[in-house]
């Protein structure tokens, strides 16, 4: 197999910054830091995922953020009022999902861009976050805590990961394979390469996006569970920019921002860069302002890197 | 004829890889002059539009505007000495109004920063009226229809003061009503001193505005004449480069298809097909030829469920059939290789592998997964078949040549297992080798039972591959003919000339 450069940049870009940090810091490079960077990224992974798929599609999704709270929210006040764990994540879940489907049925039906198809989404779900919480947050996730606050046993074979890595790897597993293994992940990628072409070759574009929108409320919902587990919390901030850093991870790792391209590992290594450079600003002693300023350089010198069209 | 010269045309000369598109061209325009340029296609009108209007810089000779030689190659410097085109394809900003389209770049401000709108307005419709154009200069234009469109791209070009319009197949897209707006308008405009460089398929139209016309055949001149020494059939015989024989179009249908039909549509009619009849049977390969706007085009898409039927019916495979979109078309073993590959029929980031198999997922799917391992063995045989020229199955199709992606498409169609294909230009803009090849994998589809309709405005190419070949003509089938018993400048006639004019 062939080594493409512009596939595996960040991974370069990576390994860079952490040997600079390295030798700034003698507490950096220790496996205690990598598990922390590890459990501060793994929400914002799991619903990169969906996210690269829908870019994939030549599709977005600006509303996971507060589909995400969403979906915290239904859930931590369903264990708030005594009902069953199981039932609590269920129906959040299922929350998500609903959201995700009426994006999916609102975008296939109109020939508005899904980027304000799903702003709209966002900023109507803001409304009902705030609502169905009054503002305060739950503070109670119950089992949700045990699962997700936590780490794992130390040793082999977990190492004392944090548990958020478990989701995680379960998605990035997914995200894979439906990609390439499934006729609706090919169908993602013939949409977003050339809609017109997808359609005259008999690909039911609706049923596709639909069914792509869905998903990634699932997605959407699972991330909801993982964050309120990890914090212990459910509240309309849960998951704020959570839209736009989950595009920028995926474009970062080289999918195209319009559709065809891309692929889940790659979005993943998007995210782990993410991840490390919000992490080194700190150690190499840096006001966390830089953070902002270096991942808004990042994010523009990843687009103007990115594989020349033609 | 005392009118002075407005362009002067001069032995020019343009080599393309493969091809001489144009080969020592001379012809004069003067001013006021509607000149008419006809050529079948691929006869070189387009590229000479292109030298004049400094897309392509000549090989050879040169142009000369009001006696000054043009040097400077580029369509933005074309425009500044007063040469503007007009054709189907002109661009305007849709959600801006007439005046500032027509005024764009020109707008008059305030001080450079604020338009003053009631001004761009007044000037707007000061120019509209000497024109006689009846537009509303704040109408937005993306609520104009297609004539109304046309006369914004007009007044845009008369605003800066073009003194040489060139329109391409203007009429292509007007009814008979708006078309006669249009002639008054070229009327008005020859009183007003502009040359008119009139390039058309419709003689009709062209004998009846031109004052001068200019025949080209393979990038060559065969006559520049005055109108009055001219008539129809000549042209027609010039621009197929021989004589007319006595042809007689034969009546429609009058050869019995000798196998069984495939396809059959019986008084298909829509807004542009007029009571189209025809079939294609198992193992027959049947050409669809006609101008740009007589109806192929019309005929493909809505046979493929694109564009709507008012009446008639259709037969696939024996069964009726009524087009619902492309989705049940191909269900029903129909495929269209569309016109343009790379915009409707490919996937141009996707590998040759990928793009293959689109069509048919289900067929590369087993247990709910996709089988690469299938997909790949499909894509090599379909590669080999076709002789497609590709680095691999793995490459990206926007990496091939256009023929090699006309090959990918009918690879689809084979992939899919369609019995009926129907084919859009499937030569167009490839270079003979691909051509011969294409020709090729057609007749072998059809010898292997498959039925092939090949809609395409290349005569020629046409007849060195079907065996029969249906001439439309304003939305018309006026002839239906085995492809032995009829020739080029017959077909021509029947297309263009006065042979197929209906009553």
């Amino acid at each position: 197999m062939d080594i493409d450069v512009y596939a595996v940049w960040p991974l370069f870009v990576m390994v860079i910054i952490i040997a600079y940090t390295s030798t700034k810091s003698s507490t950096y490079l220790t496996v205690f830091n990598f598990e922390n960077i590890l459990s501060q990224v793994a929400p914002l992974g799991i619903v990169t995922m969906g996210q690269a798929i829908l870019l994939i599609s030549a599709g977005l999704d600006l509303s996971v953020g507060y589909n995400i709270a969403l979906s915290s929210i239904v859930t931590g006040l369903l264990l708030e009022h005594g009902y069953s764990l199981w039932l609590a994540i269920g129906a959040g879940v299922l929350a998500a999902m609903a959201v995700g489907f009426t994006n999916g049925v609102l975008v296939a039906q109109n020939r508005a861009h899904p980027f304000i198809i799903t702003l709209g989404m966002s900023i109507f779900l803001f409304g009902l976050d705030t609502q169905l919480t009054g503002g305060a947050p739950v503070n109670d996730m119950k089992g949700l805590y045990t699962a997700f606050g936590g780490n794992l046993a130390n040793g082999f074979p977990f190492f004392g990961l944090p548990t958020v890595a478990i989701p995680l790897v379960i998605v990035v597993a997914f995200a894979y394979f439906f990609l390439r293994w499934t006729p609706l992940g090919r169908r993602a990628y013939a949409i977003g390469g050339n809609e017109e072409a997808a359609y005259l070759s008999g690909i039911p574009i609706k049923r596709t996006k639909i069914l792509l929108y869905t998903l990634m409320g699932a997605i959407v919902g699972l991330t909801g569970m993982v964050l309120a587990g990890q914090i212990n919390e459910a509240s309309f901030n849960l998951a704020q920019n959570f839209e736009l850093e989950s595009i920028a991870c995926a474009v970062i790792g080289g999918t195209a921002l319009f559709g065809g391209r891309g692929g889940a590992l790659r979005s993943l290594q998007g995210v782990a860069l993410w991840g490390v450079v919000q992490n080194a600003i700190v150690f190499v002693g840096l006001s966390s302002n830089y953070q902002q300023m270096a991942l808004g350089a990042i994010i523009v010198i990843a687009v103007m890197a990115q594989r020349p069209e033609r | 004829m005392a009118d002075p010269v407005l362009l002067e045309v001069e032995h020019v000369g343009k080599h393309f890889p493969g091809v001489q598109a144009l080969d020592d061209v001379s012809m004069t325009l003067r001013a006021g002059e509607v000149h008419g340029l006809v050529g079948q296609n691929g006869a070189g009108k387009s590229t000479l539009v292109k030298c004049i209007t400094g897309v392509h810089p000549p090989d050879a000779g040169q142009i000369e505007l009001e006696g000054d030689p043009i040097t400077t190659y580029m369509p933005k410097r074309a425009y500044d000495l007063g040469i503007a085109v007009v054709h189907q394809r002109t661009k305007l900003i849709p959600y801006l109004s007439v005046a500032e389209n027509v005024l764009l770049g020109h707008l008059p401000t305030y001080h450079g920063a604020v338009i003053q709108r009631g001004e761009a307005n007044r000037v707007t419709r000061d120019l509209l009226k000497r024109f006689r154009l009846r537009l509303d200069p704040e109408m937005l234009v993306h609520r104009l229809g297609p004539a109304e469109r046309q006369q914004v791209a007009i007044a845009r070009a008369l605003f800066r003061r073009a003194r040489l319009l060139i329109l391409d197949e203007p009429t292509a897209a007007l009814d008979a009503e708006r078309a006669e707006h249009l002639f008054e308008l070229i009327g008005d405009l020859q009183m007003q001193g502009v040359g008119i460089l009139y390039v058309s398929h419709h003689l009709e139209e062209v004998f009846r505005l031109a004052d001068q016309i200019t025949v080209l055949r393979d990038g060559k001149v065969v006559a520049t004449r005055p109108v009055g020494e001219l008539d129809q059939n000549e042209v027609v015989t010039l621009m197929a480069g021989r004589r007319l024989e006595n042809g007689i179009a034969r009546p429609v249908g009058a050869t019995a298809p000798e196998s069984e039909p495939l396809l059959e549509l019986d008084g298909v009619s829509n807004p542009v097909l007029r009571d189209i009849r025809l079939s294609v049977g198992a193992g027959e390969v049947v050409g669809v030829t006609g101008v740009i706007g007589a109806g192929g085009h019309d005929i493909a898409r809505a046979l493929f469920g694109l564009e709507h039927l008012s009446s008639g019916e259709i037969r696939l495979l024996g069964e009726p059939y009524v087009p619902q979109g492309p989705r049940q078309a191909i269900a029903r073993g129909l495929f269209l290789v569309p016109e343009d590959p790379t915009r409707d029929g490919l996937v141009p980031v996707l590998s040759v592998a990928q793009n293959i198999t689109i069509v048919d997922l289900p067929g590369i799917t087993r247990g709910g997964l996709l089988s690469l391992r299938k997909e790949r063995a499909i894509a090599r045989r379909y590669v080999d078949e076709l002789s497609i020229a590709t680095g691999s199955i793995d490459t990206p199709v926007r990496n091939l040549s256009g023929g090699n992606q006309q090959k990918v498409l009918v690879a689809k169609a084979l992939a899919l297992g369609a019995q009926v294909l129907v084919l859009e230009e499937p030569t167009q803009g490839v270079d003979v080798h691909a051509t011969a090849e294409i020709h090729r994998i057609v007749r072998s589809l059809a010898d292997g039972g498959k039925a092939v309709m090949v809609i395409s405005t290349d005569i020629r190419d046409l007849l060195q591959f079907v065996d029969r070949i249906v001439a439309l003509r304003g939305g018309r089938a006026v002839a239906d003919l085995p492809a032995g018993e009829t020739d080029y400048a017959h077909m021509l006639d029947l297309t263009v000339g006065s042979l197929g004019a209906v009553a």
